[in-house]
């Protein structure tokens, strides 16, 4: 061994042992039996009704772009609710463990979580949020819209679309099974340094931190290399550059930045490893180490990375606002510049985050005004959304709601970031709860965005709408809960409250941390009422359903498919003629015209070698974690051989032919007769 | 997608790769990078000279790897290289050229001059 490790190491177990299962946690042990229950509850369910192999040829092992995103979204969503599940637990105990006299449960001198158990729950909060909830959840959405609004029949590599799905689900896989055996990282969602040194974090945690950060940095830059090529190569004829939908712009900007930012912390993260692992000393004080070295490497990521959840998010409200606008999105052209300039500048900005590491004021002042630099691709893409409204036929529908919601955060959230930006204020609220609550209004932003788009294209990808009462009450539900968590916490930010407090010193602050409480009481609500939503939606669903364009006034080319789409997308390829597709054809009354004959259509084969190695890369991570070297030494070597049969092997497709494809068609096109009945 | 199956190993890029551009790729910048070790773990030079002699190991790895493994020029029928490139070094040296800058200020507030305390 390179390193001492704590509590000793086995060549067959490594650092496994029985006392790393927290059985006697009074919170984890519950959680563990229903989990336990859960789980063969479900999978009772399966083999009850028989549908394994339903599972297996039609999700597990799929190559459809349009099923990879909502198996990348439903991963996303089940990590939101663990993360909100997190947030809860945080607020509670900021609630509960106020001053010398507040009580404490399970161990705890206040409140009920001991600081190590709350230093790895907002450490989890932060990477799951960012990285297993928002990150899936987007590339979900640009997974299923980006080929059929370019109006290709596939990514350009299908079966590494499917790989990057199970590389994140192998992260999200590794992140909850630190509840289980051993422990997570307790030195915050970006680390720190010497904190996550071996000699400081002897446990397991902070190697689940590296390796979940790391499978989720492989996934999103080979997910980010799929759609870039997707976008460049696979256009319908017709479709210039100057005719792309604006969420397929917002997409290739963002996924420029995946491309170009996550090798710079795979990098940091390897070299955390080569420290913990290999007794290397790139970040320790001693030896030549440098600490803000690790900050600096991280945040050159860290802050791309930023723009990369929220571009996508832009791209979505430029698709909604037009729609229940009934007019062209204004300004087109800027718009796209503008997204351009995000992911431009969003290179040069990184040192705002350790603004007080003491680099002095030329480069403070050099970095100060590269971030307020941001604001004005920013403020032209907010005026377009503006005016795209102005004199519009808005139509308030939940998705407009959940939209117009991310424009009024958008402007909390960028008034703040450019008090942030500043050097002199950003000393005075630096590391303070007022950074927090900014933060969490920018990434509010993006999740109001991403339930716009659950709205607005679930009827395109299932066949049928939410239903508007139970999608309004979550709205409002969770609009209330945002207003009660985040305004307290900007308040409690000027009155020089800091962040990841465990145990809450100043009684004055109480009162404001039991809004914060009341608030998120109100987010678990809407949460029911989103759980009510999918229930009473899918009862309902015959009632529901709709037609090719499933809003009546919607613009861009994913529209005219039919809904849900077929697994083929277009019967036959469109060829473009305007910006506005399908509104083009609206307009001169050609949207309803049908191809007078078929072609054949080539499709990729499934394939089960993606989950396989999904599953291999967990196990890979779980030994890298537990230091079982020959584990991480057989899974390595199973990876690249499957890779290398797979390569060889590779997959020459199948045929749909022309009479199949009618069949289908006609079939689809019955279906809308009748709901247009 | 379209019917025209064109054989892969008819690219470009997939004709310019041999066993021999990838074993050489492969053995300098292993060479480059064992030398690296050997001056650090020997202290073969002083500080501030081992800082530079590592640096001119790492830029030629990288252009060994660019060259030898990647295959990156600036040719007509590998446009796509030209624009990685064009992408690529101005990164480069905004997070190179930034990170130096930045922590050369850091040391001359902080006093810390790692290199010349020997």
């Amino acid at each position: 061994m390179l390193v001492d490790l704590a509590g000793g190491w086995n060549p067959m177990w490594g650092r496994l042992a029985w006392s790393q299962i927290p059985y006697d946690n009074p919170i984890l042990a519950p959680l563990f039996v229903a989990v336990v229950v859960g789980a063969i509850l479900v999978l009772g369910l399966i083999t009850y009704y028989g549908k394994w192999t339903y599972l297996w040829k039609e999700w597990l092992t799929t190559v459809d772009h349009k099923k990879l995103g909502v198996m990348y979204i439903l991963i996303g969503l089940v990590m939101l609710f663990r993360g909100f599940i997190d947030g809860l637990m945080i607020r509670t105990q900021q609630a509960w463990a106020v001053g010398a006299h507040s009580s404490g449960v399970f161990g705890a001198t206040h409140g009920y979580l001991t600081p190590f158990h709350f230093g790895q729950i907002y450490s989890a909060h932060g990477v799951i949020m960012i990285l297993l909830a928002a990150t899936p959840l987007l590339v979900g959405f640009m997974n299923i819209i980006v080929p059929i609004q370019i109006g290709a029949r596939d990514m350009a590599y299908p079966y590494l679309n499917a790989l990057g799905l199970w590389l994140t689900a192998a992260a999200g896989a590794l992140i909850m099974i630190s509840l289980f055996v051993g422990d997570f990282a307790h030195n915050g969602w970006f680390g720190y340094a010497p904190i996550f040194e071996l000699q400081y974090s002897p446990g397991v945690g902070v190697d689940y931190w590296i390796w979940t950060m790391e499978l989720v940095a492989l996934g999103t830059t080979l997910g980010g290399i799929n759609i870039l090529a997707t976008i460049i190569k696979m256009r319908a004829p017709g479709m210039t550059w100057g005719r792309l939908p604006i969420f397929v712009w917002a997409t290739l900007s963002a996924n420029v930045i995946a491309l170009t930012s996550f090798p710079a912390l795979q990098v940091a993260l390897a070299l955390i490893a080569a420290d913990r692992y290999l007794g290397a000393h790139f970040f320790t004080a001693g030896l030549g180490g440098n600490l803000m070295l690790y900050t600096n490497l991280f945040w050159i990521w860290g802050h791309p990375e930023v723009y990369f959840v929220i571009l996508p998010a832009f791209g979505m409200m430029s698709e909604i606002f037009p729609t229940f606008s009934e007019k062209p999105l204004f300004g087109y052209i800027t718009m796209v510049l503008a997204s351009m300039a995000i992911a431009g500048v969003s290179w040069l900005v990184w040192l705002h985050h350790f603004f007080t590491m003491g680099a002095g004021p030329y480069v403070n002042s050099a970095f100060s005004v590269a971030t307020m630099l941001v604001g004005i691709p920013t403020g032209v893409k907010v005026f377009n959304w503006a005016f795209t409204m102005y004199r519009g036929r808005l139509t308030f529908n939940t998705a407009m709601l959940w939209a117009i919601g991310a424009l009024f955060l958008l402007l909390i959230g960028g008034l703040t970031g450019m008090m942030l930006a500043v050097p002199a204020i950003n000393y005075m609220v630096h590391n303070s709860v007022f950074v927090v609550a900014h933060f969490h209004t920018m990434l509010l932003v993006i999740v109001y965005a991403i339930f716009a788009s659950v709205i607005y294209w679930f009827p395109k990808v299932f066949g049928f709408k939410l239903d508007e009462f139970w999608a309004k009450t979550m709205f409002w539900l969770f609009s209330a809960g945002t207003v009660l968590v985040f305004v307290p916490m900007y308040m409690l930010g000027f009155m020089g409250m800091t962040r990841r407090l465990d145990y809450v010193f100043n009684t004055v602050w109480h009162p404001y941390l039991l809004v914060m409480e009341f608030g998120i009481a109100v987010y678990m609500l809407s949460v029911l009422a989103f759980v009510a939503l999918l229930y009473v939606s899918i009862r309902d669903h015959a009632k529901n359903q709709v037609g090719a364009d499933a809003w009546g006034t919607s613009r861009s080319l994913e529209w005219l498919t039919h809904s849900p789409v077929p697994f083929y997308n277009f019967a036959v390829l469109p060829h473009i003629s305007a910006r506005d597709e399908v509104a083009w054809r609206r307009d001169n009354g050609i949207d309803h015209v049908q191809p007078d004959h078929y072609e054949d259509i080539h499709m990729p084969n499934n394939t089960g070698v993606a989950i396989i190695l999904g599953g291999l890369t967990f196990v890979l991570g779980f030994a890298l974690v537990w230091r079982i070297w020959w584990l991480c030494a057989l899974s390595l070597l199973a990876i690249v051989a499957l890779v290398i049969y797979r390569s060889f092997k590779g997959d020459p497709g199948y045929i749909i032919t022309a009479a199949e494809v009618e069949k289908m068609e006609k079939e689809a096109l019955r279906r809308e007769a009748q709901i247009s009945k | 997608m379209s019917h025209d199956q064109d054989d892969p190993t008819l690219h470009p890029e997939v004709q310019m790769s041999t066993s021999q551009g990838y074993f050489s790729g492969f053995a300098i910048s292993s060479i480059l990078m064992l030398a690296a070790t050997f001056l650090v773990t020997s202290h073969a030079v002083p500080p501030f000279g081992l800082l530079m002699v590592i640096s001119a190991c790492a830029g030629m790895a990288i252009i060994a790897q660019i060259y030898f493994l990647l295959h990156i020029d600036v040719s007509e029928h590998n446009i796509w290289n030209t624009v990685a490139l064009v992408l690529f070094i101005p990164l480069f040296l905004i997070t190179i050229g930034l990170t130096w800058w930045m922590f050369s200020q850091l040391y001359l507030h902080t006093m810390i001059m790692p290199g010349m305390t020997h």
